[in-house]
Protein backbone atom coordinates (compact mmCIF):
# COMPACT_ATOMS: atom_id res chain seq x y z
CA UNK A 1 0.00 0.00 0.00
CA UNK A 2 1.53 3.65 -0.76
CA UNK A 3 2.88 5.59 1.83
CA UNK A 4 0.76 8.39 2.66
CA UNK A 5 2.41 12.07 2.92
CA UNK A 6 0.73 14.76 5.27
CA UNK A 7 1.97 18.20 5.04
CA UNK A 8 1.40 20.62 8.23
CA UNK A 9 2.16 24.28 6.99
CA UNK A 10 2.43 26.94 9.85
CA UNK A 11 2.29 30.13 8.40
CA UNK A 12 5.42 32.25 9.20
CA UNK A 13 6.73 29.55 11.25
CA UNK A 14 10.67 30.79 12.17
CA UNK A 15 13.19 28.10 13.49
CA UNK A 16 14.02 30.01 16.16
CA UNK A 17 10.29 28.40 17.67
CA UNK A 18 10.23 25.38 16.00
CA UNK A 19 13.78 24.40 15.94
CA UNK A 20 15.56 26.20 18.77
CA UNK A 21 12.91 26.21 21.87
CA UNK A 22 11.45 29.86 21.74
CA UNK A 23 7.90 28.52 22.06
CA UNK A 24 7.14 29.21 25.35
CA UNK A 25 6.34 25.49 25.95
CA UNK A 26 3.60 25.36 23.45
CA UNK A 27 5.21 22.42 21.94
CA UNK A 28 5.38 19.16 22.93
CA UNK A 29 4.46 16.80 20.80
CA UNK A 30 5.64 18.41 17.93
CA UNK A 31 8.91 18.91 19.50
CA UNK A 32 9.16 14.75 19.22
CA UNK A 33 8.46 15.12 15.69
CA UNK A 34 10.95 17.70 14.74
CA UNK A 35 13.69 16.32 16.84
CA UNK A 36 13.67 13.28 14.62
CA UNK A 37 13.36 14.78 11.56
CA UNK A 38 15.21 15.94 9.13
CA UNK A 39 15.37 19.71 9.73
CA UNK A 40 16.72 22.28 7.06
CA UNK A 41 16.21 26.22 7.34
CA UNK A 42 14.16 27.48 4.04
CA UNK A 43 15.29 30.44 2.46
CA UNK A 44 11.99 31.96 1.77
CA UNK A 45 11.36 33.74 -1.93
CA UNK A 46 11.40 37.90 -2.92
CA UNK A 47 8.99 38.77 -1.60
CA UNK A 48 9.06 37.35 1.61
CA UNK A 49 5.21 37.46 2.05
CA UNK A 50 2.79 34.20 1.86
CA UNK A 51 1.06 35.37 -1.69
CA UNK A 52 3.65 34.33 -3.41
CA UNK A 53 5.38 32.06 -1.50
CA UNK A 54 3.09 29.07 -0.53
CA UNK A 55 2.67 28.83 -4.25
CA UNK A 56 6.20 28.96 -5.23
CA UNK A 57 6.96 26.05 -2.42
CA UNK A 58 4.21 23.75 -4.12
CA UNK A 59 4.99 25.01 -7.73
CA UNK A 60 8.54 25.27 -7.80
CA UNK A 61 8.52 28.30 -9.40
CA UNK A 62 9.97 31.76 -8.68
CA UNK A 63 7.64 34.88 -8.18
CA UNK A 64 8.50 36.14 -11.32
CA UNK A 65 7.99 33.33 -13.18
CA UNK A 66 4.62 32.75 -11.66
CA UNK A 67 4.37 36.55 -12.30
CA UNK A 68 3.24 36.96 -8.33
CA UNK A 69 4.69 39.51 -6.27
CA UNK A 70 2.20 39.87 -3.70
CA UNK A 71 -1.59 39.89 -3.24
CA UNK A 72 -2.05 43.69 -5.30
CA UNK A 73 -0.69 44.01 -8.67
CA UNK A 74 -0.58 47.33 -10.64
CA UNK A 75 -1.08 47.24 -14.65
CA UNK A 76 0.98 49.10 -16.55
CA UNK A 77 -0.35 52.92 -17.37
CA UNK A 78 -3.15 52.29 -14.12
CA UNK A 79 -2.45 53.66 -10.87
CA UNK A 80 -5.32 51.33 -9.38
CA UNK A 81 -4.64 48.05 -8.35
CA UNK A 82 -5.88 44.32 -8.77
CA UNK A 83 -5.65 41.04 -6.56
CA UNK A 84 -4.54 37.38 -7.89
CA UNK A 85 -6.33 34.72 -7.17
CA UNK A 86 -6.06 31.07 -7.62
CA UNK A 87 -7.05 31.30 -11.51
CA UNK A 88 -3.29 33.52 -12.34
CA UNK A 89 -1.77 30.59 -11.24
CA UNK A 90 -0.50 29.15 -14.37
CA UNK A 91 1.96 26.53 -13.29
CA UNK A 92 1.13 23.10 -11.59
CA UNK A 93 1.14 22.45 -8.24
CA UNK A 94 2.66 19.78 -6.75
CA UNK A 95 -1.23 18.61 -5.73
CA UNK A 96 -1.93 18.61 -9.64
CA UNK A 97 0.77 16.63 -10.49
CA UNK A 98 -0.06 13.53 -7.74
CA UNK A 99 -3.04 13.63 -8.96
CA UNK A 100 -2.16 13.50 -12.98
CA UNK A 101 -0.24 10.09 -11.34
CA UNK A 102 -3.66 8.61 -10.26
CA UNK A 103 -2.84 9.88 -6.58
CA UNK A 104 -5.53 10.79 -4.19
CA UNK A 105 -4.98 14.86 -2.99
CA UNK A 106 -6.79 17.03 -0.35
CA UNK A 107 -5.93 20.61 -0.24
CA UNK A 108 -6.83 22.84 2.78
CA UNK A 109 -6.05 26.62 3.10
CA UNK A 110 -3.00 27.28 0.85
CA UNK A 111 -2.90 30.77 -0.27
CA UNK A 112 -4.31 31.72 -3.26
CA UNK A 113 -6.53 28.84 -4.19
CA UNK A 114 -9.78 30.79 -4.45
CA UNK A 115 -11.74 30.11 -6.27
CA UNK A 116 -11.37 26.20 -5.95
CA UNK A 117 -10.11 24.07 -8.81
CA UNK A 118 -10.93 20.90 -9.81
CA UNK A 119 -8.40 17.89 -8.70
CA UNK A 120 -7.87 14.31 -8.01
CA UNK A 121 -9.15 14.63 -4.45
CA UNK A 122 -10.40 17.57 -2.58
CA UNK A 123 -9.58 21.13 -1.80
CA UNK A 124 -11.34 23.79 0.53
CA UNK A 125 -10.22 27.70 0.08
CA UNK A 126 -8.06 29.56 1.62
CA UNK A 127 -8.37 33.36 3.69
CA UNK A 128 -8.46 35.28 0.47
CA UNK A 129 -11.83 33.95 -0.44
CA UNK A 130 -14.57 36.60 -0.65
CA UNK A 131 -17.13 34.98 2.13
CA UNK A 132 -18.41 31.53 3.35
CA UNK A 133 -21.70 31.79 0.79
CA UNK A 134 -19.12 31.43 -1.97
CA UNK A 135 -18.50 28.05 -3.86
CA UNK A 136 -14.93 27.42 -1.39
CA UNK A 137 -14.61 23.56 -2.07
CA UNK A 138 -13.91 21.23 -4.18
CA UNK A 139 -16.37 19.33 -5.17
CA UNK A 140 -18.66 22.06 -4.27
CA UNK A 141 -20.48 19.86 -1.99
CA UNK A 142 -18.05 19.21 0.41
CA UNK A 143 -18.62 22.78 1.64
CA UNK A 144 -21.98 21.56 2.97
CA UNK A 145 -20.45 18.55 4.73
CA UNK A 146 -17.82 20.47 6.53
CA UNK A 147 -20.20 23.12 7.65
CA UNK A 148 -22.58 20.29 9.04
CA UNK A 149 -19.55 19.44 10.76
CA UNK A 150 -18.11 22.41 12.27
CA UNK A 151 -20.32 25.24 11.50
CA UNK A 152 -19.37 28.31 9.33
CA UNK A 153 -16.54 28.15 7.46
CA UNK A 154 -14.26 30.83 9.44
CA UNK A 155 -11.80 32.06 7.32
CA UNK A 156 -10.04 34.77 8.82
CA UNK A 157 -9.90 36.87 11.35
CA UNK A 158 -9.56 40.85 11.68
CA UNK A 159 -5.92 41.46 13.90
CA UNK A 160 -5.29 44.25 13.72
CA UNK A 161 -6.98 45.91 16.20
CA UNK A 162 -6.97 46.64 19.69
CA UNK A 163 -9.13 44.71 21.43
CA UNK A 164 -6.73 42.12 21.96
CA UNK A 165 -8.88 40.06 24.16
CA UNK A 166 -11.47 39.24 21.05
CA UNK A 167 -8.60 38.93 18.70
CA UNK A 168 -7.60 36.07 21.07
CA UNK A 169 -10.96 34.66 21.41
CA UNK A 170 -11.69 34.32 17.15
CA UNK A 171 -8.02 33.36 16.76
CA UNK A 172 -8.89 29.96 19.05
CA UNK A 173 -12.14 29.85 17.53
CA UNK A 174 -10.83 29.95 13.88
CA UNK A 175 -7.83 27.35 14.19
CA UNK A 176 -10.85 25.04 16.50
CA UNK A 177 -12.64 25.07 12.68
CA UNK A 178 -10.19 24.70 10.58
CA UNK A 179 -9.12 21.25 12.57
CA UNK A 180 -12.72 20.09 12.88
CA UNK A 181 -12.24 20.54 9.36
CA UNK A 182 -9.47 18.49 8.84
CA UNK A 183 -10.04 15.90 10.98
CA UNK A 184 -13.11 15.27 8.90
CA UNK A 185 -11.33 15.24 5.59
CA UNK A 186 -8.31 12.70 7.09
CA UNK A 187 -10.93 10.83 8.19
CA UNK A 188 -14.02 10.18 5.60
CA UNK A 189 -11.66 11.26 2.53
CA UNK A 190 -9.46 9.33 0.32
CA UNK A 191 -5.86 10.77 -0.14
CA UNK A 192 -2.37 10.07 0.03
CA UNK A 193 -1.41 13.45 -0.18
CA UNK A 194 -2.74 16.24 2.30
CA UNK A 195 -1.65 19.89 2.23
CA UNK A 196 -3.09 21.81 5.34
CA UNK A 197 -1.53 25.43 6.01
CA UNK A 198 -2.72 27.35 9.29
CA UNK A 199 -3.35 30.58 8.78
CA UNK A 200 -4.13 31.25 12.80
CA UNK A 201 -0.32 31.01 13.42
CA UNK A 202 0.93 33.96 11.37
CA UNK A 203 -2.12 36.09 12.49
CA UNK A 204 -0.98 35.30 16.40
CA UNK A 205 2.61 36.33 15.54
CA UNK A 206 1.20 39.95 14.03
CA UNK A 207 -1.39 40.60 16.47
CA UNK A 208 0.74 39.09 20.27
CA UNK A 209 4.21 39.03 19.33
CA UNK A 210 5.46 42.18 21.20
CA UNK A 211 4.09 40.14 23.91
CA UNK A 212 6.13 36.97 23.38
CA UNK A 213 9.08 38.30 22.06
CA UNK A 214 11.57 39.73 24.71
CA UNK A 215 14.01 41.12 21.98
CA UNK A 216 10.88 43.09 20.87
CA UNK A 217 11.69 46.78 21.26
CA UNK A 218 8.14 47.20 22.68
CA UNK A 219 8.08 44.27 24.49
CA UNK A 220 5.44 44.31 27.06
CA UNK A 221 5.06 41.33 29.46
CA UNK A 222 1.23 40.82 29.91
CA UNK A 223 -0.64 37.92 31.89
CA UNK A 224 -3.39 37.24 29.39
CA UNK A 225 -1.56 38.41 25.67
CA UNK A 226 2.00 37.03 26.84
CA UNK A 227 0.13 33.66 26.68
CA UNK A 228 -1.73 33.66 23.49
CA UNK A 229 1.28 32.34 21.35
CA UNK A 230 2.07 29.12 23.58
CA UNK A 231 -1.34 28.83 23.61
CA UNK A 232 -2.21 28.70 20.17
CA UNK A 233 0.58 26.77 19.44
CA UNK A 234 -0.09 24.03 22.43
CA UNK A 235 -3.45 23.87 21.27
CA UNK A 236 -2.28 22.91 17.49
CA UNK A 237 0.00 20.19 19.54
CA UNK A 238 -2.60 18.79 21.28
CA UNK A 239 -4.61 18.12 18.04
CA UNK A 240 -1.73 17.46 16.11
CA UNK A 241 -0.93 14.49 18.22
CA UNK A 242 -4.28 13.30 18.00
CA UNK A 243 -4.47 13.53 14.71
CA UNK A 244 -0.89 11.47 14.27
CA UNK A 245 -2.15 8.96 16.25
CA UNK A 246 -4.86 7.95 14.05
CA UNK A 247 -2.55 8.05 10.77
CA UNK A 248 -0.96 4.86 9.24
CA UNK A 249 2.37 4.63 11.38
CA UNK A 250 4.42 4.77 8.25
CA UNK A 251 2.57 8.20 7.32
CA UNK A 252 5.63 10.91 6.30
CA UNK A 253 5.10 14.14 8.32
CA UNK A 254 6.23 17.35 7.02
CA UNK A 255 6.02 20.77 8.86
CA UNK A 256 6.93 23.89 6.63
CA UNK A 257 6.31 27.50 6.39
CA UNK A 258 6.13 29.89 3.96
CA UNK A 259 8.49 32.73 5.77
CA UNK A 260 9.32 33.40 9.12
CA UNK A 261 8.45 36.38 11.54
CA UNK A 262 10.68 39.29 13.58
CA UNK A 263 9.56 42.03 16.01
CA UNK A 264 8.55 45.06 14.07
CA UNK A 265 10.56 48.00 14.83
CA UNK A 266 8.66 50.88 13.21
CA UNK A 267 7.40 51.53 10.11
CA UNK A 268 9.23 54.10 7.39
CA UNK A 269 7.10 56.46 5.32
CA UNK A 270 8.49 55.37 2.06
CA UNK A 271 5.92 58.03 -0.14
CA UNK A 272 6.86 60.94 2.35
CA UNK A 273 10.39 59.93 1.65
CA UNK A 274 10.27 60.11 -1.93
CA UNK A 275 8.26 63.93 -1.46
CA UNK A 276 11.33 64.89 0.51
CA UNK A 277 14.07 63.71 -1.86
CA UNK A 278 11.73 65.22 -4.90
CA UNK A 279 10.96 62.10 -6.64
CA UNK A 280 7.36 62.85 -6.07
CA UNK A 281 5.66 65.85 -6.78
CA UNK A 282 1.52 66.47 -5.04
CA UNK A 283 -0.72 68.73 -6.41
CA UNK A 284 -1.58 69.40 -2.83
CA UNK A 285 0.38 70.15 0.73
CA UNK A 286 1.85 67.40 2.33
CA UNK A 287 1.95 69.05 5.31
CA UNK A 288 -1.88 69.85 5.45
CA UNK A 289 -2.81 66.20 5.18
CA UNK A 290 -4.22 64.24 8.09
CA UNK A 291 -2.12 61.45 9.31
CA UNK A 292 -2.73 58.17 7.59
CA UNK A 293 -3.89 59.76 4.29
CA UNK A 294 -3.30 57.68 1.18
CA UNK A 295 -1.82 58.99 -1.99
CA UNK A 296 -4.63 58.98 -4.28
CA UNK A 297 -4.02 59.81 -8.09
CA UNK A 298 -5.50 63.04 -7.96
CA UNK A 299 -2.90 64.04 -5.67
CA UNK A 300 -0.45 63.59 -7.52
CA UNK A 301 1.32 66.19 -10.38
CA UNK A 302 2.50 63.80 -12.64
CA UNK A 303 3.97 65.95 -15.01
CA UNK A 304 6.85 66.32 -11.93
CA UNK A 305 7.05 63.29 -10.38
CA UNK A 306 9.80 60.79 -11.30
CA UNK A 307 8.57 57.68 -8.78
CA UNK A 308 5.74 56.58 -5.93
CA UNK A 309 5.69 53.75 -4.07
CA UNK A 310 3.58 51.01 -2.11
CA UNK A 311 3.77 50.26 1.15
CA UNK A 312 3.34 46.36 3.30
CA UNK A 313 5.58 44.19 3.91
CA UNK A 314 7.57 45.15 1.50
CA UNK A 315 7.96 48.33 -1.00
CA UNK A 316 7.14 48.47 -4.44
CA UNK A 317 8.61 51.35 -6.22
CA UNK A 318 7.19 52.53 -9.69
CA UNK A 319 8.67 54.96 -12.16
CA UNK A 320 6.78 57.24 -13.72
CA UNK A 321 7.81 55.75 -17.32
CA UNK A 322 6.79 58.00 -20.56
CA UNK A 323 4.99 55.49 -23.03
CA UNK A 324 4.21 53.59 -19.99
CA UNK A 325 2.28 55.34 -17.72
CA UNK A 326 -0.39 57.84 -18.56
CA UNK A 327 1.37 60.92 -17.86
CA UNK A 328 4.96 59.68 -17.80
CA UNK A 329 7.63 61.95 -17.53
CA UNK A 330 10.78 59.77 -17.44
CA UNK A 331 12.41 58.87 -21.10
CA UNK A 332 13.15 55.41 -21.28
CA UNK A 333 16.27 56.00 -22.11
CA UNK A 334 17.25 57.62 -18.75
CA UNK A 335 14.93 54.51 -16.62
CA UNK A 336 17.99 52.38 -16.04
CA UNK A 337 19.87 55.68 -14.58
CA UNK A 338 16.92 57.13 -12.68
CA UNK A 339 16.89 52.87 -11.20
CA UNK A 340 20.43 53.62 -10.27
CA UNK A 341 20.17 56.86 -8.41
CA UNK A 342 16.82 55.71 -6.71
CA UNK A 343 18.52 52.54 -5.37
CA UNK A 344 22.06 54.62 -4.33
CA UNK A 345 19.38 56.99 -2.65
CA UNK A 346 17.49 53.90 -1.05
CA UNK A 347 20.55 52.61 -0.24
CA UNK A 348 21.55 55.41 2.00
CA UNK A 349 18.30 55.81 4.05
CA UNK A 350 19.56 55.33 7.68
CA UNK A 351 17.23 55.11 10.91
CA UNK A 352 15.61 57.53 13.14
CA UNK A 353 19.26 57.78 15.13
CA UNK A 354 21.58 58.24 11.96
CA UNK A 355 22.18 54.37 12.43
CA UNK A 356 22.80 52.36 9.41
CA UNK A 357 20.01 50.60 8.11
CA UNK A 358 20.49 47.62 5.59
CA UNK A 359 17.97 48.69 2.96
CA UNK A 360 18.00 46.52 -0.17
CA UNK A 361 16.41 47.62 -3.45
CA UNK A 362 16.17 44.71 -6.30
CA UNK A 363 14.98 45.08 -9.75
CA UNK A 364 13.05 42.10 -10.43
CA UNK A 365 15.29 40.88 -13.10
CA UNK A 366 17.96 40.28 -11.25
CA UNK A 367 16.46 37.96 -8.82
CA UNK A 368 14.21 36.05 -11.07
CA UNK A 369 15.15 33.92 -14.02
CA UNK A 370 11.87 35.21 -15.98
CA UNK A 371 10.03 38.13 -14.91
CA UNK A 372 6.31 37.88 -16.39
CA UNK A 373 2.81 39.83 -15.23
CA UNK A 374 2.90 43.26 -13.80
CA UNK A 375 6.13 43.70 -11.50
CA UNK A 376 7.51 47.03 -10.05
CA UNK A 377 10.30 48.66 -10.81
CA UNK A 378 11.70 48.23 -7.75
CA UNK A 379 11.52 46.09 -4.52
CA UNK A 380 12.81 47.66 -1.28
CA UNK A 381 13.31 46.18 2.10
CA UNK A 382 14.38 48.75 4.71
CA UNK A 383 16.81 47.35 6.96
CA UNK A 384 16.36 43.92 6.35
CA UNK A 385 12.72 43.71 6.75
CA UNK A 386 12.99 45.23 10.32
CA UNK A 387 11.33 48.32 9.30
CA UNK A 388 8.12 48.15 7.30
CA UNK A 389 7.13 50.59 4.80
CA UNK A 390 4.08 52.39 5.32
CA UNK A 391 2.31 54.17 1.89
CA UNK A 392 0.26 56.93 3.61
CA UNK A 393 1.05 60.54 4.14
CA UNK A 394 0.72 63.17 6.71
CA UNK A 395 2.68 61.70 9.31
CA UNK A 396 4.87 64.44 11.49
CA UNK A 397 8.34 62.15 10.64
CA UNK A 398 8.55 59.41 8.47
CA UNK A 399 9.39 56.93 11.66
CA UNK A 400 6.36 55.63 12.84
CA UNK A 401 7.20 53.81 15.86
CA UNK A 402 3.71 51.64 15.22
CA UNK A 403 2.83 50.30 11.94
CA UNK A 404 0.37 53.23 9.76
CA UNK A 405 -2.74 50.95 9.79
CA UNK A 406 -3.49 49.49 12.69
CA UNK A 407 -1.68 47.22 15.61
CA UNK A 408 0.96 45.22 14.32
CA UNK A 409 3.70 43.44 16.18
CA UNK A 410 5.52 41.69 13.58
CA UNK A 411 7.36 41.70 10.27
CA UNK A 412 8.04 38.59 7.95
CA UNK A 413 11.64 37.30 8.35
CA UNK A 414 13.93 35.43 5.46
CA UNK A 415 13.92 32.33 7.15
CA UNK A 416 11.08 29.64 7.75
CA UNK A 417 11.02 25.32 8.32
CA UNK A 418 10.72 22.38 6.26
CA UNK A 419 11.36 19.98 8.44
CA UNK A 420 10.77 15.89 6.97
CA UNK A 421 9.56 12.91 9.61
CA UNK A 422 9.85 9.78 8.07
CA UNK A 423 8.81 7.30 10.90
CA UNK A 424 10.59 4.40 9.02
CA UNK A 425 14.08 6.26 9.28
CA UNK A 426 15.27 6.30 5.51
CA UNK A 427 14.88 9.91 4.70
CA UNK A 428 17.46 10.70 8.04
CA UNK A 429 17.05 12.76 10.46
CA UNK A 430 19.09 15.97 12.11
CA UNK A 431 20.15 19.65 10.85
CA UNK A 432 20.29 19.34 6.82
CA UNK A 433 21.18 22.48 6.23
CA UNK A 434 19.18 25.47 3.83
CA UNK A 435 16.72 24.72 1.64
CA UNK A 436 15.65 27.47 -0.74
CA UNK A 437 11.77 27.26 -0.95
CA UNK A 438 11.98 27.16 -4.66
CA UNK A 439 13.41 23.42 -3.77
CA UNK A 440 10.73 22.44 -1.68
CA UNK A 441 9.03 21.06 -4.82
CA UNK A 442 11.87 18.78 -5.89
CA UNK A 443 11.87 17.50 -2.47
CA UNK A 444 8.44 17.00 -2.01
CA UNK A 445 8.43 14.84 -5.87
CA UNK A 446 10.94 12.87 -4.16
CA UNK A 447 9.21 11.82 -1.05
CA UNK A 448 6.00 11.04 -2.93
CA UNK A 449 6.77 9.41 -6.40
CA UNK A 450 9.63 7.84 -5.37
CA UNK A 451 8.58 5.68 -2.13
CA UNK A 452 5.57 3.96 -4.00
CA UNK B 1 -31.92 17.39 -25.79
CA UNK B 2 -28.34 17.59 -25.34
CA UNK B 3 -26.42 14.98 -27.74
CA UNK B 4 -25.53 12.15 -25.41
CA UNK B 5 -22.10 10.34 -25.66
CA UNK B 6 -21.13 7.49 -23.76
CA UNK B 7 -18.84 7.10 -21.09
CA UNK B 8 -17.31 3.92 -19.14
CA UNK B 9 -16.92 4.20 -15.33
CA UNK B 10 -15.80 1.12 -13.34
CA UNK B 11 -18.86 -1.39 -12.68
CA UNK B 12 -18.29 -1.15 -8.84
CA UNK B 13 -18.96 2.51 -8.73
CA UNK B 14 -21.80 1.53 -10.83
CA UNK B 15 -23.18 -0.38 -8.67
CA UNK B 16 -22.88 1.89 -5.76
CA UNK B 17 -24.26 4.47 -7.47
CA UNK B 18 -27.75 2.51 -8.44
CA UNK B 19 -27.85 1.34 -5.18
CA UNK B 20 -27.53 4.97 -3.85
CA UNK B 21 -30.40 6.45 -6.13
CA UNK B 22 -32.35 3.03 -5.15
CA UNK B 23 -31.90 3.81 -1.70
CA UNK B 24 -31.90 7.61 -1.45
CA UNK B 25 -33.94 8.55 -4.87
CA UNK B 26 -33.83 12.01 -6.19
CA UNK B 27 -32.30 10.23 -10.02
CA UNK B 28 -34.00 8.38 -12.26
CA UNK B 29 -30.76 6.92 -13.06
CA UNK B 30 -26.73 6.67 -12.95
CA UNK B 31 -26.71 8.71 -15.86
CA UNK B 32 -28.36 11.33 -14.44
CA UNK B 33 -26.53 11.25 -11.66
CA UNK B 34 -23.59 11.32 -13.37
CA UNK B 35 -24.47 14.20 -15.68
CA UNK B 36 -25.35 15.99 -12.28
CA UNK B 37 -22.69 15.72 -10.01
CA UNK B 38 -20.13 16.49 -13.15
CA UNK B 39 -21.69 19.38 -13.88
CA UNK B 40 -21.48 19.97 -10.13
CA UNK B 41 -18.10 19.40 -10.03
CA UNK B 42 -17.01 21.69 -13.35
CA UNK B 43 -19.11 24.61 -12.03
CA UNK B 44 -16.65 26.34 -9.89
CA UNK B 45 -14.41 25.97 -13.24
CA UNK B 46 -16.61 27.26 -15.17
CA UNK B 47 -18.14 30.55 -12.94
CA UNK B 48 -13.99 31.06 -12.39
CA UNK B 49 -13.10 34.15 -14.48
CA UNK B 50 -9.42 34.77 -14.59
CA UNK B 51 -10.63 38.32 -12.44
CA UNK B 52 -12.96 38.07 -9.83
CA UNK B 53 -16.49 39.70 -9.90
CA UNK B 54 -15.90 43.51 -8.82
CA UNK B 55 -18.05 43.12 -5.46
CA UNK B 56 -15.80 39.95 -4.47
CA UNK B 57 -12.76 41.52 -5.57
CA UNK B 58 -13.88 45.03 -2.98
CA UNK B 59 -14.46 42.45 -0.52
CA UNK B 60 -11.24 40.80 -0.50
CA UNK B 61 -9.72 44.42 -0.85
CA UNK B 62 -11.41 45.17 2.38
CA UNK B 63 -9.85 42.66 3.80
CA UNK B 64 -6.51 42.44 2.49
CA UNK B 65 -6.33 45.98 3.91
CA UNK B 66 -7.69 45.26 7.03
CA UNK B 67 -4.62 42.39 7.61
CA UNK B 68 -2.32 45.01 6.36
CA UNK B 69 -0.95 43.16 3.03
CA UNK B 70 -2.21 46.47 0.76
Amino acid sequence: MARRVFVLGLDSMPPSVLYEGMDGGGFSYLKGIVEESLRYRLRTCHPPITVPAWMVMFTGKTPGELGIYGFRHRRPGEFGYYIVNSSYIKHPAIWDEAGGKGLWVGVYGVPPSYPPRPLHGFMVTDFTTPGPGKPYTFPPWLRRELERVAGPTVFDIVYRSSEKARVARELYRMLENHQRQVDYLVDRKRWDLFIYVEISVDRAHHAFWKYFDPSHPRYTEHPEYSRVIPELYSRIDRWFERLHKQLPGDTVIIIASDHGVKAMKGAFTINQWLIEQDYLKLTVNPEELKPGAELREDMIDWGRTIAWAWGGYYSRVFINLRGREKRGTVEPKYYEETLKQLRRDIERIRGPGGEQWRNIALQPGEVYPEVNGDPPDLMVYLDDLNWRPAGTLGWPSPYLPENDRGPDDAVHDWLGVYAVYDPEGTLGRGDAGMIDIHEVRHSLEEIIFSRR
Amino acid sequence: MAEKIPVHISRELYEKAKKFIEEQGGFQSVEELVEFLLQEALLAEEAGPAEMSREDEEKVKERLRALGYI
